[in-house]
């Protein structure tokens, strides 16, 4: 029997979208987390893509991929009753997640649902808040989406193309950040509780988290009081950069002293291939020996070579185009060169070396449409623990599945006091 | 700064890594960064650098002006606060014993070294278990430790296109330029790999047992693309990229407003989840000729006429200071924000200043310098920055002394053989 390292830790996922990824992590991770949803359901539980393109609460492949290994039980929050069994659930828990926003949080706070109150009952608890600026600060009650936050975190400034708009990262990355910085600070808090008694509240801002991977933009104003920019390709220099293949594109990032293989070696992979042309000559060969950080920061370096750079791109440009994106990526990582595939789903899906480390996993997930549960490809998780893997266990809940065994069986309320919530609404 | 000698203040405070020692045989971005976090929350860090193999990010920029040397890169200062730098060539006979003993006193062995390299080095995990039976050693390899791309090469900018984000991030009638950064390296592989450690603390912590744990990063980023990946897996629908439009959201968008007086573009992000939003912001807008066209009364309609929609948006932002704009707009719950440049982040966000997310620390040689606050806040119990980056092989003498219980003559012999420096 394989063990899990979140092990006998319970925890209450009350977040919407926004939040959802941290108790996604933490489920895989064995913990036995319990998604409290509003009667009718998680709102976003309608984000696409959809199963088979039909939209519904119950086919949404976003909420499931980012759901499954929790149960789900409903509860209205704005109902006297619903409260007093979020307290009873609550007694049970390690550990409760949310991402109300502030006027949510103010609304719940004034009916009682108070983070603090709960601390104070039951002094182990830990509660995670995941918001987009802090509960505290001028912009605590702000409104964030993804974009909003990479907006106001300094990164959608640097991407994209200098002529055009600053853009959004794919992937709602917001919002994986927020659930990888608030995954991190519920562990740490559990640690820390579970040597000491001793619980507490822990807070993501999805600003500060996200302006992390500003990368150097915020440390280049600090030393030198310039703010770094969004060049897309405009300084680029041979080798470094997008290339157009046969059948896609490649990201190609040689010639960077220290990172792999020298220019050189490309010049030797085109010549084998035919297709150096003047490349081999001396002017090419002397600068492309040389090839170093003066080249690549220094402008006016850079405009000493001018020529040879411009012929060098032609050339390799043409080079590129002759390949297809996998014999350029695997030709030329195999020679040491950092290449990566511009890679779609599809590339994905398909890769042989993911297929080779069985990182895909199997899933049945109900789809209550009338039809046979959806076998789905499931992708992995970030990572191997060789002791206590991370596992999708079961598939993601239905709205309230799993009512009857937590309210019931777990939380121990009589089976008829059940009947007559669900009569008056409350769960 | 906080004055650390207040009672009240959370340098006082236990933190939940305090006893943890990390071995930090990682170099560059996504290793040295992970060890920061479990730094931030009490971990003692000892991070191993060589004269032989110098971390290149000490020799990147940004430099403080009018210096040079390997202390003076932010870039390197900025990931490796509160650590210890100890200088140990692995290429040197004798070093092995020395990684050893440091491993044997060490609760977590960090590394992102390719698997050629730490194969060579001797540092596998059945190895390492052989000295210290408990340890747990995190490898995050760009492809993982398997695999017929196991040894092929990269960082954050080779990643971002091979898991899709690049296929999947701007304009669709433009080739795929990246995200401007190397995105992955900052939090999503490190944070993940934090996780996979503090997991693995706790079952220590339960049952005595260590183990290993592979981030391979090529997975670890590919998991923050869950939907993209099913989408094609369950349905065969292989997306493509969609600019900084939404599949639900309209209008959403990055749309530019007046130039500040610098000349320095200025823009704004919006994002409207619904019709009420909808009717917050054409309430801002008055008069603006998109609040009266009919076509964009519903979301059906705005989103059938997005581009039309976009572009009267545009016009309208146009004339506006952005950061005022998104100040009136999210007085009415309209989620909105400015696109923020770094000068903005570090001299106009009043927001992030007044919580204090920037740290400034005092550094022998790049005086007070901005580093990163902790990713995430604990408010009992809260990381904190104790001390800058280390010095090039600053706690060389100290580690070997008080930690692996060298005498000055053994660090002397050690330090002429060229094994420690």
């Amino acid at each position: 029997m394989t063990q899990s390292a979140l092990d006998g830790v319970r925890i209450l996922d009350l977040t919407s979208e926004m939040g959802w990824y941290c108790g996604k992590l933490l489920a895989d991770l064995g913990a036995d987390v319990i998604k409290v949803e509003p009667v009718g359901g998680d709102p976003s539980r309608g984000r696409a893509p959809f199963w088979q393109g039909i939209p519904g609460r119950e086919t949404s492949l976003r909420f499931w991929y980012f759901n499954a290994n929790k149960r789900s039980v409903t509860l209205d929050l704005g109902h006297y009753d619903g409260r007093w069994l979020f307290g009873e659930l609550v007694k049970t828990a390690d550990i409760v997640i949310e991402s109300w926003t502030a006027a949510e949080r103010a609304e719940l706070v004034e009916h009682d649902v108070d983070p603090d109150a709960y601390m104070e009952a039951q002094p182990a608890l830990i509660w995670v808040s995941i918001t987009g600026f802090g509960l505290d600060g001028p912009r605590a009650g702000w409104e964030v989406t993804d974009i909003v936050a990479q907006a106001a975190a300094g990164i959608a400034t640097l991407a994209g193309y200098p002529d055009g708009s600053p853009m959004r990262i794919a992937g709602n990355q917001a919002y994986a950040v927020a659930g990888i910085s608030a995954a991190q600070g519920a562990l740490l808090a559990l640690l820390q509780a579970e040597a000491t008694g001793g619980g507490q509240r822990v807070e993501t801002s999805i600003q500060e988290a996200l302006s992390i991977c500003q990368e150097t933009a915020h440390l280049q104003w600090d030393f030198q009081g310039t703010s770094r920019e969004r060049v897309g390709e405009s300084h680029r220099l041979p080798g470094i950069g997008t290339y157009k293949t046969s059948d896609g594109y490649i990201f190609s990032m040689v010639g960077v002293p220290g990172f792999g293989a020298p220019w050189t070696e490309v010049i030797g992979w085109m010549e084998e291939n035919g297709m150096a042309e003047d490349l081999t000559e001396p002017e090419y060969a002397n600068t492309f020996a040389n090839f170093n950080m003066r080249i690549l920061l220094d402008v006016e370096e850079q405009a000493k070579h001018a020529p040879v750079l411009a012929r060098a791109q032609e050339v390799l440009t043409r080079f590129y185009a002759s390949k297809t994106t996998m014999e350029a990526y695997e030709e030329g990582q195999s020679r040491r060169l950092l290449i990566g595939q511009v890679a779609t789903p599809s590339d994905i899906a398909d890769s042989e070396h993911l297929a080779e480390r069985e990182w895909w996993l199997e899933l049945n997930q109900p789809t209550r449409l009338g039809s046979e549960d959806a076998g789905l490809r499931y992708p992995g998780p970030p990572y191997h623990l060789s002791e206590t893997p991370a596992s999708v266990r079961r598939p993601a809940p239905q709205i309230g599945e799993h009512n009857q065994e937590v309210w019931v069986d777990e939380v121990g309320i009589p089976a008829e006091d059940l009947i007559a919530f669900a009569g008056e609404g409350a769960i | 700064m906080t004055d650390s000698s207040s009672p009240s203040s959370p340098r006082r405070r236990g933190r939940p890594l305090d006893g943890v020692r990390v071995a930090d045989f990682s170099w560059f971005g996504v290793g040295p960064i992970a060890a920061r976090t479990l730094a931030d929350f009490g971990a003692d860090v000892i991070r191993i650098e060589s004269e032989a193999r110098v971390d290149g990010l000490r020799l990147g920029q940004p430099i403080k002006p009018g210096k040079t040397g390997y202390n003076v890169c932010a870039y390197f200062n900025n990931f490796n606060a509160d650590k210890r730098s100890f200088l140990l060539n692995m290429s040197a006979e004798g070093s092995q014993e020395v990684a050893y003993r440091l491993i044997e006193r060490s609760d977590i062995f960090l590394s992102n070294l390719t698997p050629r390299i730490f194969e060579r080095w001797n540092l596998t995990y059945e190895q390492l278990r052989e000295i210290k039976p408990d340890i747990i050693a995190a490898y995050m390899p760009m492809q993982g430790l398997s695999g017929p791309h196991r040894d092929f090469l990269g960082f954050g900018a080779v990643l971002t296109p091979t898991t899709g984000i690049s296929h999947l991030s701007g304009d669709p009638d433009r080739a795929p330029v990246g995200v401007g950064t190397n995105y992955p390296d900052y939090v999503v592989n490190p944070g993940h790999t934090v996780i996979a450690i503090l997991a693995a603390l706790r079952h220590r912590r339960k049952t005595g047992q260590g183990q290993r744990i592979e981030l391979a990063q090529v997975e670890s980023v590919a998991a923050t693309m869950g939907p993209s990946l099913l989408d094609y897996t369950a349905n065969g629908v292989n997306q493509v990229r969609n600019g900084n439009k939404s599949s639900w959201m309209c209008p959403h968008g990055i749309y530019r407003c007046a130039d500040d007086p610098s000349a320095r573009e200025r823009w704004i992000a919006i994002a409207v989840g619904d019709d009420a939003k909808w009717e917050s912001l054409r309430a801002v807008a008055k008069g603006a000729a998109f609040t009266s066209d009919d076509r964009f009364a519903t979301l059906l309609g705005r989103r059938r006429h997005e581009d039309e929609l976009n572009s009267m948006l545009s016009d309208w932002t146009a004339s506006f200071d952005a950061a005022a704009l998104a100040i009136q707009l999210q007085s009415v719950g309209v989620a909105a924000a400015l696109v923020q440049d770094a000068e903005d982040m570090c001299e106009h966000d009043d927001h992030l200043a007044a919580r204090g997310f920037y740290e400034y620390l005092d550094h022998p040689e790049t005086d007070i310098s901005l580093y990163d606050g902790p990713i995430v806040k604990l408010h009992e119990t809260p990381g904190y920055l104790a001390s800058p980056a280390p010095l090039f092989g600053q706690h060389t003498y100290e580690v070997a002394t008080e930690v692996l219980g060298y005498s000055a003559d053994e660090v002397a012999e050690l330090t002429s053989t060229g094994v420690l420096s």
